[in-house]
Parts: C-alpha cells; structure tokens; sequence
C-alpha cells in the first residue's frame, strides 16, 4: 500500500426522488488498499460503489478516479469503466455464453484484444478461480459460487486498477460463500486495489485495510477493523455490529471454536 | 370425384419454378422484416422519446392496415410517388417485409424490455458503448426469449406471401391459379399448393419450438 490515493469521493450526494442515498460521502482510496464498507441494508453502500463507475450519476460532490474527475455524462466515462472491474451480488453473467466467452468478450470487445490472446488471459484466470474445466459450460450450470468466481474473473480480465464488490456473497449458499472469499482474500494479498460493500465481517476484519460504517447514506465512522470491530467509537457502529451477533473480536473467535 | 394429377405432373417445371419463388420472396421478406424490426425495436427501446413516438407510428399504421392494402399501395400507388414503375416481386418483398417489420419489432421490443436491468449494467461496467451492449449482451438475450415468437412470424412471413398473388408475384398461389385455369382441375392443383404451404410451414414451427428448448436456458439471466 502507498499512499498515493487512486479514488476519491468528495462530497458525494446522491438522491432518488425523495430519498437521500448518499448524504456527502467523503472517502478516499489508496492505491494497494482493502477498504469494506459496512452497515444496515439501504445505508448507501452499494449506491457509492455504482456511482464510482458512473452506473449512477451523482447530484452533488465530485469522484476522481487516478486524477480524473469521474462523469456519467462523458464518454470518457468508459475508459474509467474499463479499468474499474465490479462484481455484482447476483453475478450478472451473461447467460448466452460459455463461461470463457463471458471472461473474453470484456477484452475483445472494449479491448480490441485478439481472440487468442483473449482466450490466454481468460484460461489464466479460469485457473486462478479455480474453474479450469469449466471453460465451455454455460452459466446455467454453475452453481452460485461458481459463477461469482467467474464474474470476478471476467472483471480481472479488463486488467482492472481497482475492484468494486456490490454484497459478492450476499445471494450465495452458506456453503459456497468462502470459495469466494477466499479468492478475493488472494486478490487482496497480491496487492490489488478493492472497495468491498459487505456483510461478512469476518471478511471485512481479516482482510481490509480499513473500514468504513455506513448509517442513512453517511459515512459514520473509518478506521482499521480492529479499531471498529473492538473499540468502536460510534454507539451506532456498536448497535450495528451487536445486530449482527457480534461482540468484539474475542466473543468471534470464542463461537468458531464451539461451531467447530 | 375422378382425381387426375396429370396437369400437375405436366406442368412441375412451371409449378417448381413458383414454389422458389415463393420461398424467395419469403426468405427476402423476412431478412428485411427482421432487420426493420431489430432496429425499430431497438430506438423504440433505447433511442428515446423522439424515436419511440416516430416508430411507433409506423408500428401502428402497420398494424392498422390490411396487408392486401399495404401490397397494392407498394405496387400501383407508390409508383407515381417515386415516377417510375417498380416490378412486383420488388414491390411484393417490400410491402411484405414493411408489414412483418412492425410486428418483429414490437416482438424485439418486448424481449429486450424483458432483460433485466444489470444485464445491461454488468455489460457498461466492462466499459462497453450502450451499443456495444446491446448488441453483444442484450439483443441475444433478447431473440432467444422471444424465439418462439420470432418462430411464428417467420411462418407469417411465408403464408402471407401468398397475398402477393394479388400483384401477380409468380409465386405459388398465382401459378396454382393460372395452371387450374387452364386445365380445370382446380381440386388437385390447389390441394397440391396447399400441401407445399404445409411443408413449408410446419416442420419451419416444429424446428424454431425444438430450438428454444434447446436454447431456452441460454435466455434467463
């Protein structure tokens, strides 16, 4: 990690109608860091992710994504995209392609990669997730895990600067949910940039870098996990995490071993 | 009822030489109904408000007239629009695929709708161009849901081209006509026309319902 930021949310406001999603986020990135953000379902976690890309325009504030400022109305808004991977929470493969296909049709088509090169890359990263024989099958017959790994290595493959995580594991089975923990934590350890909305806070405790407590569309409290998952400062950070079950680091640990 | 079907065999070459044409104006019609209906049923859906409000008043005078109509127009009206004559298998394949245009598009239309909204957004966050987009993730997306459908206005396609008769297209129906005519069988010349429709038509249905399927799970994100 550096300290050379690669994005920055500057005020962000973001509404729909009525509601107010985001309520001026500030938040800043790190070229190399992990940062989760947490907190209740409709906090505005995942409208930050979607308004770092541009899926959503913001109303107020500004995103600068490696010096440039981040526009919806702009074309340039693409060459952002490409280098911003995401991941979705139900995965959005593309159903009418085999699952190579859905990891080179990125490359080929925004890229202008050749197909053999595309098909290197893509078997590369089959390998990486851990689906190498699942090159030539449809989406349709992978299980949920399966298919999120796919989806993470269909965004890898743009060759990303940075990956948005929307909830990855939020739609999967209990039991397929660390396959693809555990290839995000890999992603983590080789150094790549990654903004993760998340649930699990074990997840979030183990790997991020830092930790950012969303409550109604503001950022409520930041700071390394150990410092939030054991010394909270927020009383609404402690509500939140006691919701969950959680009671600091040692109650955690203390459950896992009475599961195991 | 004596059956004789000596003026058909007699006259297989003139009869044969129909039936291309029928699977000619057909096949032509419906390359360019589905291309009108691709592209309407694109801007209809992604084009805006201007676009949608345009196309859709071709959809709905389409729709509002008869096909007869439309292929007389196409052959006897448009003529003097333009100042000169323009034959009428031109005019057939025109008219037909205009008509078959609407339709395929408004089918177009309903499928790309159908798509769910990430589709598209998983597709932009790879930086693909909304047209790069639709045409690689969701237009697909969209033809093999709607299959079935498209299925049935392929075999449209081919049973209205009869209609072009009227203009005296050299398809089929016409032909059939002008060998009965002379010949007086009326009975063994139209059944014989009606069973090529048939064989043209049902295994065309039978094959499009064994493709979706086959396909169907190709659809469903």
């Amino acid at each position: 990690m550096t300290d050379d930021p690669i994005l920055i949310f500057e005020s962000v406001v973001k509404r729909y109608g009525d509601l107010t999603a985001l309520d001026g986020v500030s938040l800043t990135l790190r070229r190399g860091e992990v940062v989760c953000l947490i907190g209740p379902s409709g906090s505005g976690k995942s409208t930050l992710l979607r308004c770092a890309n541009a899926l959503d325009p913001v109303d107020e504030g500004r995103i600068r994504f490696d010096g440039h400022e981040v526009k919806s109305t702009e074309s340039s808004v693409r060459l952002v995209r490409q280098r911003m991977g995401m991941v979705f929470q139900n995965f959005e493969l593309f159903p009418h392609l085999t699952v190579l296909r859905n990891i080179t049709i990125g490359p080929t088509t925004v890229l202008k990669l050749g197909h053999a090169a595309a098909d290197e890359r893509a078997k590369k990263l089959l390998a990486k997730v851990g689906l190498s024989d699942k090159a030539l099958s449809y989406p349709s017959a992978l299980s949920g895990g399966q298919q999120q790994r796919v989806a993470i290595a269909r965004a890898l493959a743009m060759e990303p600067a940075l990956m948005l995580f929307d909830e990855p594991t939020s739609a999967l089975d209990p039991e397929t949910i660390g396959e693809v923990l555990s290839v995000m934590k890999t992603l983590a350890d080789e150094g790549m940039t990654m903004l993760v909305v998340t649930h699990e806070m074990d997840f979030a405790r183990r790997v991020a870098d830092r930790v950012a407590v969303f409550d109604k569309g503001r950022v409520i409290e930041e700071g390394a996990p150990q410092e939030i998952f054991t010394n909270a400062r927020v009383a609404r950070t402690r509500d939140f995490l006691s919701h969950l079950g959680w009671h600091g680091e040692g109650a955690a640990s203390v459950s896992k071993r009475e599961e195991a | 009822m004596d059956i004789n079907i000596q003026p058909i065999l007699q006259s297989w070459p003139f009869l044969l030489k129909a039936l291309m044409m029928t699977i000619l104006v057909s096949a032509l019609s419906t390359l360019l109904g589905f291309a009108i209906g691709v592209i309407v049923g694109a801007l209809r859906t992604y084009g805006g408000r201007f676009a949608n409000i345009v196309l859709g008043f071709y959809v709905d005078s389409m729709r509002a007239i008869p096909l007869l109509v439309i292929l007389v127009w196409t052959f006897f009206a448009f003529p003097l629009v333009i100042g000169h004559s323009i034959n009428a298998v031109t005019a057939g394949i025109v008219g037909l695929g205009l008509h078959l245009g609407a339709y395929v598009s408004e089918t177009i239309r309903a499928g790309l709708t159908s798509v769910r909204r990430n589709q598209m957004q998983a597709a932009l966050a790879l930086g693909m161009s909304p047209f790069q987009a639709i045409r690689t993730i969701i237009l697909p997306q969209a033809v093999i849901r709607m299959l079935p459908a498209l299925g049935s206005l392929c075999v449209i396609a081919i049973k209205d081209s009869a209609i072009a008769s009227v203009i005296a297209v050299p398809e089929l129906l016409r032909q059939t006509q002008i060998v009965a005519g002379k010949t007086f069988r009326p009975f063994e010349l139209y059944t014989a026309a009606m069973l090529c429709y048939f064989i043209l038509c049902y295994p065309m249905a039978r094959g499009v319902d064994r493709l979706y399927r086959r396909l169907a799970h190709l659809g469903s994100s």
